[in-house]
């Protein structure tokens, strides 16, 4: 158990000092294969550079006016910036991320977007979400889950802060079998 | 995390109406575009991974559910 818990650390710090590193993200080339040529007309040029994501949550989720969005694991914003925008002033567009320098990259691209009015940026954690119970509508987010050691507490979470009938939409990567061992303990994969 | 895996963390966190779909292969080249990847990981990867499988080592997905009322 004591090793587990020191296991589940050595991850979480992994990918908090990985993503505290980086000095940008995949980029245009990697958002234009997830995003049409509208969406990423609809955010700024510093949130699609900042782009993490490995799927378009955004699409699939049917965000409707006056929603209550939660981004769980919003980086430089993108997902949260077209969730706003979708749900327009009458909504309200959570981004929560762990790094307060991502929660600060939102915000300035939320600002350059326009949306500043509905949206915010918070800093915390998945496995313990500050939010309320019942208090979205609901839940994006886009390669984040698979970076959590606790899998089973983020989703425990996500359910409480969701409204009853609210959902979730998660674009994130899955894979099959078994990865050679060099490349499953490499400390790299893991925040990959 | 295998597809069924993450489906059986959905409906044990409570949720229901799991769907998976928008399946998307993604390879090592696509890896190698995000800077969390470091070159040494990726090489690694090229290294241990067969070669026909090296264009779909994982699989990008859609997962929906609902909290039920």
């Amino acid at each position: 158990m004591a090793r587990d818990l020191m296991f589940q650390q050595e991850i979480k710090d992994t990918v908090q000092r990985a993503y505290g590193a980086i000095t940008g993200g995949a980029g245009e080339t990697v958002a234009r294969r997830h995003y049409s040529d509208q969406e990423l007309a609809e955010v700024p040029a510093g949130a699609v550079e900042w782009a993490l994501g490995v799927g378009n949550p955004v699409r699939y989720a049917r965000l409707q006016p006056g929603q209550a969005v939660l981004d769980v694991g919003s980086g430089g914003g993108i997902d949260t910036i077209l969730a706003a925008r979708r749900i327009g002033p009458e909504g309200r567009a959570i981004g929560l991320d762990v790094l307060e320098e991502m929660c600060e990259r939102g915000r300035r691209h939320a600002a350059q977007a326009g949306v500043e009015g509905w949206i915010e940026f918070r800093r915390g954690e998945m496995e313990d979400i500050p939010l309320p119970d019942a208090s979205v509508d609901v839940a994006i987010s886009n390669g984040v889950l698979n970076l959590s050691a606790r899998k089973s507490r983020a989703l425990a979470e996500i359910f409480r802060v969701l409204a009853p009938g609210g959902r979730i939409c998660m674009a994130d990567l899955t894979v099959e079998g078994e990865l050679p061992p060099e490349v499953a303990n490499d400390q790299s994969a893991w925040a990959g | 995390m295998a597809e069924r895996v993450f489906a059986g963390k959905l409906q044990r966190a409570g949720f229901a109406d799991v769907w998976v779909g928008g399946h998307q292969p993604f390879g090592i080249d696509q890896a190698a575009l995000y800077p969390l990847f470091t070159p040494e990981v990726i090489q690694v990867m090229r290294e241990t991974i067969q070669a026909d499988h090296q264009d779909h080592v994982a699989t990008g997905v859609i997962v929906k559910a609902r909290r039920p009322q």
